[in-house]
């Protein structure tokens, strides 16, 4: 255990080695948010509009809600074992007595708690600029499924950076171009980032909704706003420890196959 | 246990892709790919004692360095036994890879962008060091490497030099049983490679390491490593002791002579080959079993003030070794 | 010279089919979010739904276009820090030439085609005449000036500190704030972006000039800012140029 307490130390040190980086990183969210958010004031500029069975606050409530989610879920780090593969550094983690999945959430952790303590901080400012009607939770049972959703998302997200960091064994140079196209652009698209799922029609609601992205935002805010409740929270939560389990099981197959490849190759 | 590694017939074949040149290549490597296999080692064996401190010497490509990653656990064989400590390396028990260490010139382990404290402090949580060993091995380490000032540096603003005694001590602070240095001399300035040797050199005498090292630069094997083993395309040319290398290899002598009067000399090349001529010094180098005979005409049909007979130089037998001289 | 960037890149064939279609996704995504928001919520802005997708594809025209031109940018910090710059300063072409478009990306044409269009197509819903859509092109044209101008003060910027990819990213995040009218925005971010980083005048005005919602003022304060900013970048280009300290090996 302490190993990892070593690890998360010095992950967190890391960060602000590069703290230029971690600036920009924060400001690109910030941005992101702001569109996000005057997008939704725009549409719900008439106090009384109620769209897809939303009105101005929860909407905006739901906005300032990604906000820490995506600081709980989306910060990570496990996208850089694309290039430890592709480089070949894996290598001297290899010759470690130390588990290298555990490893790399120990440093997913570390940037979250990092990335956390931001995002409460770009909260805070902006709520008191832009005046939110913001909803606050209290029923105790929402909270706690809340904290199992988060929880749930967090494994998602590390599974399937994990997978697509995997690639690179098979085809380095396309390493980077899978993280667009996944980690960046479906996620962004999919996991409720820019928009509520529900405002989809019935149809394409359900497939995306089979998918494990909207698992990763929106249903955890939903959750806390209270939106999903008794069945459709119990099938949610189910559908999410499913994709949970699929991922880690694939994950560990492909990760068995790759590392054989990777050893035969020697990078 | 009395041997810490033993490898036997070992077989490691790899299987590339081949790029062709130019647009046309490219797309073809995409549609039907050519896989090419390299045979990178061909049926090697060999035992090491606890304690020893062996040299693999070969020229670019040989097999070493695949050797190292095989016996520290990084490469599977294609066929054959290998055994270290004890165990099988790519099984990567963590009792294993905590009495190893592996230490490549290209690849740091330490935080690039962090002083270097800090991955010794990871290693020591990561290994499970106890706090009062750490210490002291960590203070042993600073001194004998000279690095005392440079801990809190962050490593990108380490020369390479300080970066590789870094290097070092972060895989030695768990004091491996085992320590595999590939190249660990290169790209240093002459001092700090004769710095490395001597603590290679002071380290396997202090704490009985058994250490194998690959390596380019003959100066670490004349000055290193008692026991060489020569490895060219995948193969063992020779295993043993330093001198006998020369002995066995060494096809020719050497026969210096100092001469009294410039007669005659162009009959110089009927006794042997004229390495050097500058009057009144004379160098030939002789076919080793036609020794005593050249020196015998050289006495009788030359002015020769005086004579010696020395072995080839061990650099240059060496040198013949990496470029690919010894093949047969 | 764009040439031998094109042979990398069909070698590169792979890599690059997968940001394609990773950019291709994003843009069905945003265009589909767009789509079924505005079947639901019926105008935005008071814009209605035709327009604000005009303002989406004008914000992709402008994007995609400048990036296909100007993808060597990305290529400038290595290019700086291993020298070969250097080897860029003493060739006969205009370095800055050679810096900003030598990398052209074949892979974007694949894009640009389609894009157009679907702009023509949107564009043509909202029934222009004649004049909008000579104003459209030419603050379109406008558009562009002022994305090289700041391309060029990126490169500019990059010799001095070394920092690239920042100061793009930047550019990148504030644009994509174009996607939709700026009108939407609250002061002061709206003043930001149609004066300082003008976003505004780039992505919005040449849309609303096809919608004939533009006055001769702004058109006019739309070319002064395209000017002003094409010169501001020629100076600290030459500026930057003076403060190059060759790369030590």
């Amino acid at each position: 255990m302490r190993k990892y307490w070593g690890v998360f130390k010095i992950s967190f040190e890391q960060e602000f080695a590069y703290r230029l980086n971690f600036i920009l990183w924060r400001v690109r969210n910030v941005f992101q948010i702001l569109l996000t958010y005057f997008l939704w004031s725009t549409v719900f500029a008439n106090p009384t509009t109620q769209i897809f069975g939303y009105d101005r606050t929860k909407i905006l409530t739901y906005v300032f809600g990604i906000m820490i989610v995506r600081a709980l879920v989306l910060s990570a780090r496990a996208m850089d074992v694309s290039s430890d593969i592709a480089q070949g550094d894996l290598s001297n983690y290899l010759l470690k007595p130390m588990s290298y999945f555990k490893y790399w959430f120990t440093r997913d952790i570390s940037s979250k708690a990092l990335n956390l303590i931001f995002a409460a901080v770009e909260f805070s400012v902006l709520f008191v600029i832009l005046k939110p009607p913001f909803f606050f939770q209290t029923n105790p049972v929402a909270l706690l499924a809340f904290a199992a959703t988060i929880i749930l998302a967090i494994l998602i997200y590390f599974f399937l950076l994990f997978l697509i960091s995997s690639i690179p064994f098979w085809a380095p140079e396309i390493g980077w171009g899978s993280h667009f196209l996944v980690t960046v652009v479906i996620i962004e698209s999919l996991s409720g980032s820019l928009f509520p799922i529900n405002i989809l029609p019935g149809i394409f609601q359900s497939i995306v909704l089979a998918t494990p992205f909207p698992y990763l935002i929106y249903f955890p805010v939903e959750v806390y706003l209270g939106n999903i409740s008794g069945p459709a929270l119990i099938g949610g939560l189910m559908v999410a420890i499913a994709w949970t389990g699929v991922l880690w099981f694939t994950l560990n197959f492909v990760w068995q196959k790759g590392l054989r490849v990777y050893q035969a190759i020697g990078r | 246990m009395d041997r810490t590694v033993i490898v036997d017939n070992l077989v490691k074949n790899f299987e590339i892709n081949q790029k062709e040149p130019g647009l046309s290549g490219a797309f073809k490597s995409l549609f039907s790919p050519k896989k090419k296999t390299v045979n990178a080692i061909r049926g090697v064996s060999f035992v090491i004692q606890p304690g020893e401190l062996v040299g693999f010497i070969g020229p670019n490509g040989a097999g070493k360095t695949t050797t190292l990653k095989i016996l520290s656990g990084l490469l599977y064989p294609t066929s054959g036994f290998v055994e270290v400590l004890e165990h099988d390396p790519w099984q990567r028990k963590p009792e294993f890879l905590k009495q190893i260490a592996l230490v490549m010139g290209q690849k740091n382990q330490l935080w690039w962008d962090l002083p270097a404290i800090e991955t010794f402090e990871l290693n020591r949580a990561i290994y499970e060091i106890p706090r009062r060993e750490y210490e002291e091995n960590l203070r042993e380490l600073v001194e004998l490497l000279e690095l005392s000032k440079l801990l809190n540096t962050p490593v990108r603003k380490l020369s390479l030099g300080q970066r590789m005694r870094m290097e070092l001590t972060a895989a030695l602070l768990y004091r491996p049983k085992v320590l595999f240095l590939d190249e660990p001399t290169i790209g240093l300035d002459l001092v700090a490679q004769q710095k490395m040797r001597d603590f290679i050199y002071e380290y396997n005498k202090k704490y009985a390491a058994t250490i194998l090292l690959t390596s380019h630069n003959m100066d670490d094997l004349v000055n290193l490593a008692r026991r060489v083993i020569v490895i060219d395309e995948g193969k063992i040319l020779f295993d043993g002791a330093l001198e006998e290398l020369v002995e066995k290899f060494a096809k020719e002598k050497i026969i210096k002579a100092t001469l009294s009067k410039e007669d005659g000399i162009a009959d110089l090349e009927k006794i042997g080959k004229v390495k050097k001529l500058a009057f009144p010094e004379v160098i030939l180098s002789v076919p080793r079993s036609a020794t005593a005979v050249a020196a015998a005409e050289l006495l009788q049909n030359f002015p020769v003030d005086d004579l010696t007979i020395e072995e080839i130089p061990i650099e240059d037998v060496i040198r013949k070794v990496f470029k690919g001289g010894l093949r047969k | 010279m764009s040439r031998n960037s094109f042979s990398v890149v069909i070698g590169q064939k792979l890599a690059l089919s997968v940001f394609l279609i990773g950019k291709i996704f994003r843009f069905i995504f945003f265009f589909g979010f767009l789509y079924f928001l505005l079947v639901g919520s019926g105008n935005l802005a008071g814009y209605s739904s035709n327009q604000i997708i005009f303002f989406f594809l004008t914000f992709n025209l402008i994007d995609v276009i400048t990036q296909f031109l100007f993808r060597e940018v990305y290529n400038f910090r290595p290019m700086i820090i291993n020298g070969d710059f250097d080897l860029v300063l003493v060739k006969p072409i205009s370095a800055l030439f050679r810096v900003l478009m030598g990398g052209a990306d074949v892979i974007d044409l694949i894009t640009i085609p389609p894009l157009i269009i679907l702009t023509i197509y949107f564009g043509s819903l909202l029934h222009p005449g004649l004049v909008q859509i000579g104003l459209f092109l030419i603050l379109l044209a406008n558009g562009f000036l002022i994305a090289t101008a700041f391309h060029i003060i990126v490169l500019s910027f990059a010799i001095v500190t070394l920092e690239v990819d920042h100061t793009v990213m930047i550019y990148r995040d504030l644009t994509s704030l174009g996607r939709l009218p700026i009108d939407i925005y609250q002061q002061p971010l709206k003043a930001f972006l149609t004066y300082l980083i003008p976003v505004g005048i780039m992505i919005t005005l040449p849309a609303k000039a096809i919608m004939g919602l533009t006055s001769l003022p702004e058109v006019l304060i739309a070319f002064l800012v395209g000017l002003i900013a094409i010169f501001i970048s020629f100076k600290f280009w030459n500026y930057a140029l003076t403060k190059y300290s060759s790369a030590s090996s």
